[in-house]
């Protein structure tokens, strides 16, 4: 037995020793235990190193508002987290736990060494300090500064759990299975309605499993608690537990972050350790409860200072005495029964201090029969002891004034400055608070969710309020749903209700300038960094938080909020509500980047969409790209190629014979109704009346705005129908342009559009032979030049499947697209591929594509057009149809802007010395001209091209039609390179190569 | 000669206690959009097409009741039928064009149906549909999401589902189904 376990006591399984380490050092625990717990009842109260001064600290809490205790977790390689709450990790076999932020170790820690200078590192430290010179910032401070800050270690392995996520509907979610929230889950789902009670901890029943005294209906609270447990199961209640509730968003959509197999010797196969639950609820019962504020003076962060509330769950839930010689601090009557109940359990309390001069009569006789010091109107001026509290500096306070101090000795300090709602996910909602003046803290008001606030969370005191005000909450949801609703009652004896009085800093007889009183312990902020913020002139609560850090640390200011706006509004003078209270934000405690990543990490990591033949490609050993959601083909390296290489080949093979190409990607949309050519004029900048069945067209598509959005081949299958091709990022976003436009601006058109990009698998063939590969395939068409010209499209056969046949070229060879139904892809594929054979077929990816289309000045949109490009200066205004009435974009190319003759335009550059641009490199037309130089336009796209015989690129610039033979120069770190302006067409330019 | 060397083969991709996710057979697949008067297009199908969104029906000229459709927007409906009769519904409905202009266009290429039962169906569903499963009918479905992606999801008993999914999107989506699958079994009710 530990020693400062008590036998029988507390929910562990006194049966079930747990063996855990800490610091490498071997502890046993109990089933049940949390690392505080355990680490206590073994007498460990230091357990971690402040973040800023590296004070030593210990556990100031026992639950997830815990600031102090945090530390690593690991099990074996990979399954490391650091800044876990000791508070809230439950023991389990073989858990090994670390120390933080100490170096060489927890005991004698030389960053301590900030606790000695102390009087240098006040608010705003940093921006006084490291500003001169100037030019150290980056290069010595930051660094030095970034080194030395941070909580806890990042991980450097991989995580090898898995995470999850979930949808979950239910009438209503209830926050916290304390007896309000329990009373409310009853009222609820005893009217039939689907309710989800969840609660952080391991187990439910809230402060009831801190308070085993009192009697419910009758029955002891645990007994009470095991059968309302069973009685909501009974009643359909999904009750969920180590869940925390992280964030409230809009229309009632809360986030749960569920822990699954942190708590187990052994991990279970196929389960994950996290679990996100997206939960929609149609009514919110919080019942959250209150957290205690610690109070502020000088040594209140020493091991062993603690809350009064803490050491009372610890001694009740836990078996653990927090010590056996405590004196108790107090503003608030409830760390009079922590007094009482460690006293009972063995410990000698060795005085009572309570800064009010008058409390219940009731106390002082509980006090006084169990033989306890009391010392009303004391303050506590100091603490000592190295690594654990030894003593405390006890004053008397008349009239406002400090007497002398007397140390009492002690080994634990345990404080209470009253209670705080947790308004976390309330506020989360935009919830307003009003300022409640008799308990000198903020409550919920209003909220624009469908939500109910119940018990402790909205300033009810006790057992008996709580389980009344939760049933009545629960009953007003049930009757906000359609029910009739109904609250239990319950008769509850032993309960504990009081009250208490808020405090700033404790008074002193002390310089208050040199007290080391934390308000903020996780980021060591002092009552004296709030007095100094606001003397340096900060008035706003939100300046005083930011140039402080208080509250901004991973506890979002859980304990130090409340205190930390007391003290400011008296700097300020002002009453609390006029100074107000920081925003929380989500998520309520931290949540690792598993449990927000879920399922998608690894190959999940993002929806990538693949092709047909997709497979096909990766047998064969291509490299792929992503491009929008799909991953294609990139190029097909053989043996011993890189990129350039590979490239290379592919198109010099193309273009001296055949080479075959997955555009499945491509975007398609049919467009089929007696009004769809009048549709396709409208929309498209191209006539399209005139456009025979059985011909295609090369389309653009603007914006209102005039610029390019999109372009593709389109075919007319017959009067009323269009197969439409778009690229591949744009497909959805075009169908739903054409949607928008349909529904909101011509609703009167007989034209329907239907995505068909995935009812075919397109193959594309390209080169001299390609005519000459195919026509043995296909039924239906003759491939001659005189049957089947360039821009023509047909349904027909091809190796036996129905197919659309497109003759159209990207490369400025013969070009076809196959269109098959999707299933048959990689059957037509395989099919041509054998005989291709014969021709030296070659697969090709993207990367060859872009070279072949570049070669012909084909443009790609997104890359050679940014959003800010016209078809005219892309050197298309052919596709403008000029004597159509209108199209979407007609306006805007006529606006002032969109005709200026210096607008950058799309031309070719070969550069002088014959090396190849990059792409994106900014263009001037003079060199030698002063930095910053005038910058006229950029490199689109550059690559060797084997056809030209040399590198090519085509670039915007500044009025670059009308500058065809000049000379601009593109400068490089190393270099400038000069380039000659040129037409965009480098290979063939009389298109004699289409002919078959 | 013409079997697809199709990259999703019929059968079971997992099995266990919880759930079971398998690729159907292949089916003919018609997006039919349509407005005004239906009673001539309702004709030449055979069946009567559902009023409601999510609402589903079942009919045909041939073969008794073969082709199966929901109503999927205001003008909106899929409709599935073996594939053999595809081409006889679209020369059925071509006829029509003329005097009820509609658009139907054969998607049969474009999906595929993952099937997805077991005691813990709709539970797996949740996994990557935000929708409230429970509020779809049996007997009806929805378009909807999972996992990111548009999906159509039927449910044809309280724990027995079809989901149309397009080609390309296969992969992801039955991938995170089968990792569902083995979550759930794994779990202790």
């Amino acid at each position: 037995m530990s020693r400062y376990r008590i036998a029988g006591k507390g929910r562990v399984d006194h049966g079930a020793p747990v063996r855990f380490t800490f610091d490498g050092r071997a502890y046993a625990g109990l089933r049940g235990d949390t690392v505080a717990s355990a680490l206590l009842a073994n007498g460990v109260h230091l357990m971690g190193r402040s973040f800023k001064y590296h004070r030593p600290r210990g556990p100031v809490a026992a639950g997830s508002e815990e600031p102090n205790a945090l530390i690593g977790t690991r099990r074996g390689p990979g399954r490391f987290e650091p800044n876990t709450r000791a508070t809230m990790q439950e023991i389990r076999d073989g858990l090994e736990a670390s120390s933080q932020n100490k170096f060489p170790s927890l005991k004698w820690d030389l960053g301590a060494v900030n606790d000695a200078a102390y009087m240098l590192f006040s608010a705003g430290f940093y921006y006084k300090t490291f500003m001169w010179p100037k030019s150290f910032w980056h290069r010595v401070y930051e660094p030095i500064i970034r080194a030395a800050a941070g909580l806890g270690v990042a991980p450097t392995e991989e995580d090898p759990d898995h995470y999850a996520s979930r949808n979950l509907h239910c009438d209503v979610l209830v926050v916290g299975a304390g007896p309000a929230g329990l009373a409310a889950a009853r009222a609820a789902a005893a009217e039939g309605l689907r309710v989800v009670l969840v609660d952080e901890n391991a187990e439910v029943g809230g402060t009831l499993l801190s308070e085993p005294q009192a009697q419910i209906d009758g029955r002891p609270a645990w007994d009470w608690l095991a059968a309302e447990l069973e009685a909501l199961k009974a009643l359909g209640v999904r009750i969920m537990t180590r869940t925390t509730a992280i964030g409230y968003y809009h229309q009632n959509l809360i986030g749960l972050c569920q822990r699954l197999t942190d708590h187990l010797d052994v991990l279970p196969a196929d389960t994950p350790r996290e679990r996100l639950w997206r939960v929609r609820a149609r009514r919110v019962v919080l019942a959250q409860g209150a957290l205690e504020k610690p109070l502020v003076f000088h040594g209140n962060d020493r091991p062993g200072v603690m809350l009064a509330g803490a050491a009372q769950t610890y001694l009740n839930r836990y078996g653990v005495r927090v010590g056996d010689a405590p004196v108790i601090l107090t503003s608030h009557d409830s760390a009079w029964y922590a007094a009482f109940d460690l006293q009972d359990a063995g410990a000698r309390v060795q005085a009572i201090v309570d800064l009010r001069d008058a409390v219940r009569e009731e106390l002082l006789n509980e006090a006084r029969a169990r033989g306890i010091p009391v010392r009303l109107s004391h303050t506590v001026t100091a603490t000592s002891g190295r690594l654990r509290v030894s003593a405390v500096r006890v004053n008397p306070v008349t009239n406002g004034k400090v007497g002398a101090g007397q140390a009492i000795k002690c080994d634990a300090l345990l404080m209470s400055g009253g209670w705080t709602p947790s308004l976390h996910l309330f506020s989360h909602t935009q919830g307003k608070l009003a300022w409640d003046e008799d308990r000198t803290t903020f409550l919920p008001a209003l909220t624009p969710e469908d939500c109910v606030i119940a018990g402790a969370g909205r300033g009810l005191w006790g057992i008996a309020a709580a389980l009344r005000d939760g049933a009545e909450m629960g009953r007003e949801v049930a009757q906000a749903l359609g029910k009739a609703g109904a609250a239990l009652a319950h008769d509850v004896q032993n309960d504990r209700t009081g009250s208490g009085v808020s405090m700033k800093e404790l008074p002193t007889d002390r310089n208050p300038g040199k007290a080391k009183a934390f308000v903020d312990y996780q980021n060591d902020v002092t009552a004296k960094d709030l007095r100094l913020a606001v003397r340096e002139g900060m008035r706003s609560i939100e300046h005083v938080k930011r140039y402080t850090t208080n509250g901004m640390a991973t506890d979002q200011g859980k304990m130090s909020n409340i205190n930390g706006l007391m003290i400011a509004a008296d700097a300020l003078g002002k009453p609390a509500p006029q100074v107000g209270l920081t925003t929380f934000r989500p998520p309520y405690t931290p949540t690792s980047f598993g449990a927000f990543a879920g399922y998608h990490r690894g190959t999940h990591f993002e929806l990538t969409r693949k092709t047909q033949i997709d497979a096909w490609a990766e047998e064969q050993g291509a490299v792929f790209e992503p491009v929008g959601q799909w991953r294609r083909a990139w190029y097909f390296p053989r043996q011993g190629e890189d990129m350039e290489a590979a490239v290379r080949r592919e198109c010099r093979q193309t273009r001296a014979s055949v080479g075959i190409f997955d555009a499945s990607t491509l975007g398609k949309i049919e467009v089929v109704g007696p009004d769809a050519v009048t549709f396709m004029e409208r929309m498209y900048t191209n006539p399209w009346a005139k456009l025979g069945v059985g011909r295609c067209r090369y389309g653009l598509l603007l914006g209102d705005d005039g610029f390019i959005r999109d372009d593709g081949v389109i075919g007319r299958m017959a009067e009323d129908r269009f197969h439409v091709t778009t690229t591949t990022g744009g497909a959805a976003r075009v169908l739903n342009m054409m949607e928008d436009y349909l529904q909101t601006e011509w609703p009167d058109l007989n034209v329907w559009l239907t995505s068909t990009t995935e009812q075919w698998s397109t193959i594309a063939l390209n080169g001299p032979n390609a005519a000459r590969l195919l026509a043995p395939f296909v039924e239906g068409v003759e491939l001659t030049e005189a049957a089947f010209p360039h821009m023509s499209c047909a349904e027909c056969t091809v190796a036996g499947m129905p197919a659309r046949l497109f003759r159209v070229s990207f490369t400025g060879e013969i070009g076809f697209e196959v269109n098959v139904p999707a299933p048959l892809g990689r059957k037509l594929w395989e099919t041509l591929w054998q005989a291709g054979q014969q021709y030296g077929i070659v697969a090709y990816g993207t990367e060859t594509m872009h070279v072949l289309r570049a070669e012909k000045g084909y443009i790609i949109v997104g890359q050679d057009t940014d959003g800010t490009v016209t078809p005219f200066d892309a050197g298309m205004g052919w596709a403008v149809g000029k004597a159509k009435p209108d199209f979407v974009g007609k306006r805007g190319l006529a606006r002032p802007d969109l005709v200026a003759g210096t607008r950058k335009q799309l031309v070719g550059l070969l550069t002088e010395d014959g090396s190849k641009l990059e792409e994106g490199a900014q263009i001037v037309f003079d060199p030698k001209q002063a930095i910053p130089m005038k910058l006229v336009g950029h490199v689109t796209s550059s690559y060797h091209s084997d056809a030209a015989g040399r590198p090519i690129a085509l670039a915007l610039v500044e009025g670059g039609h009308e500058r065809m033979g000049e000379t601009v120069h593109v400068p490089m770190p190393d270099r400038t390179i000069a380039a000659k302006i040129t037409g965009t067409v480098f290979v063939d330019p009389d298109n004699t190569r289409l002919k078959i | 000669m013409n079997a697809p060397i199709s990259s999703f083969p019929p059968g079971a991709l997992a099995d266990t206690t919880a759930a079971r996710v398998a690729i159907a057979p292949a089916c003919g697949r018609l997006s039919l959009r349509a407005r005004g008067d239906l009673a001539p297009l309702e004709a030449a199908l055979g069946l009567a097409l559902p009023g409601r969104i999510g609402q589903r029906a079942q009919g045909g000229t041939v073969q008794g009741g073969a082709i199966q459709t929901m109503r999927l927007g205001p003008d909106e409906w899929i409709l599935q039928a073996p594939e053999a009769e595809v081409a006889g519904i679209l020369a059925a409905c071509a006829a029509l064009h003329a005097s009820h202009p509609h658009s139907l266009v054969d998607v049969s290429g474009r999906e595929v149906t993952l099937l997805v039962s077991g005691p813990r169906a709709a539970e797996l569903l949740s996994i990557g549909c935000p929708r409230d499963i429970d509020s779809v009918a049996v007997g009806e479905g929805r378009r909807t999401l999972f996992d990111g992606a548009t999906v159509v999801l039927w449910r044809d008993a309280p724990d027995a589902f079809r989901m149309d999914v397009w080609n390309s999107f296969v992969p992801h989506l039955a991938d995170l189904l089968v990792t569902g699958c083995r979550e759930l079994a794994a779990e202790t009710v």
